[in-house]
């Protein structure tokens, strides 16, 4: 099983904790934290500061991305905060703005 | 863009969710959860939040009211602790309930429901005494027999041979009138005082 699945046409209003896969497709205000992969799919909405394992962004999110592993951002996808991640990728086609802290 | 989601095993939510299509828990939810499709608590899953839907069915613990726009399913392994509202609820062997159940699709409409029939009552059963008096007034032509006999009795108090004779006919009646009844103890008393008035009255002669 693929884990937690926020769907398209679902909204949460809080904090999500999890110790497995989240794949966010619908609207997410609050906090999100995994010590799994977190990916925001291309019809996410995402308001929240996100942590997780290794970041996927090809949605919207606004809010700042912490990863141990990584943080990509896919062709579409929009990141307006902070990163914190070990490696950070940003597609062609997709926005950023904030700063980028890569543990140097 | 009704799509399935699922909250895992290992995920927990804190705060409300709300929107189209169906969800399954599989893990902890602590808020409200407000679908306009199908909801499901799976065996290990957790609410403690109101949560309402379509169709909901649990196999998991929830604290909180179920409210089914189309029905509240609990199945075996169920622990529920909240009110149960929906036009089609099941409660399935081995599923625990502490709560009330309303088989209904509004919970307004409760509190006006219940003074209702309390007041039809009352109706009814005053409705009831009044059809039971008049079966009585109509049997009471019946006795007419008896009431002769009664006059008799008058008549015969004078004479005591006679009212000895008339007291089996009306104990045979008796049993038939319990209205009878009531009137007959007084001749049996009579004739004794008859008897000892004649007696004095042959004495004092």
């Amino acid at each position: 099983m693929a884990g937690t699945v926020i769907g398209a046409g679902l909204s949460i209003e809080g904090d999500i904790t999890s110790d497995e896969e989240v794949v966010v497709q619908g609207n997410l205000r609050g906090k999100l934290t995994s010590t799994d992969a977190v990916s925001i799919g291309p019809g996410g909405v995402v308001q929240a500061d996100v942590a997780g394992q290794s970041v996927s962004i090809a949605g919207q999110v606004t809010g700042d991305v912490t990863a141990p592993e990584r943080v990509d951002i896919q062709a579409g996808g929009r990141l307006v905060g902070d990163v914190k991640a070990a490696r950070f990728t940003i597609a062609d086609g997709a926005s950023f703005k904030g700063a980028v802290d890569m543990e140097v | 863009m009704s799509q399935s989601s699922v909250i895992g095993a290992g995920t927990t939510v804190h705060g409300s969710i709300a929107g189209e299509g169906s969800l399954e828990i599989f893990g902890r939810v602590e808020g409200d959860v407000e679908m306009s499709g199908d909801v499901s608590v799976a065996d290990g899953g957790a609410v403690r939040g109101n949560v309402s839907a379509k169709k909901i069915s649990v196999h998991g613990a929830v604290q909180g009211d179920l409210r089914g726009s189309e029905a509240v399913l609990l199945e075996r392994g169920a622990r529920v602790v909240g009110d149960l509202i929906a036009p089609r609820i099941g409660i399935g062997n081995g599923a625990l309930v502490r709560g009330s159940v309303r088989t209904e699709g509004e919970p307004s409409p409760s509190p006006n429901k219940r003074p209702a029939p309390a007041a039809f009552k009352p109706t009814a059963f005053a409705a009831k005494p009044v059809a039971k008096a008049e079966p009585k007034l109509a049997p009471a032509p019946p006795p007419a027999p008896p009431a002769p006999v009664e006059d008799e009795d008058e008549d015969e108090a004078e004479d005591v041979d006679d009212d000895v004779v008339a007291q089996p006919a009306l104990a045979a009646a008796a049993p038939a009138r319990p209205k009878d009844v009531e009137r007959r103890p007084p001749p049996p008393v009579l004739p004794s005082l008859g008897k000892g008035a004649k007696g004095k009255k042959k004495g004092q002669g």
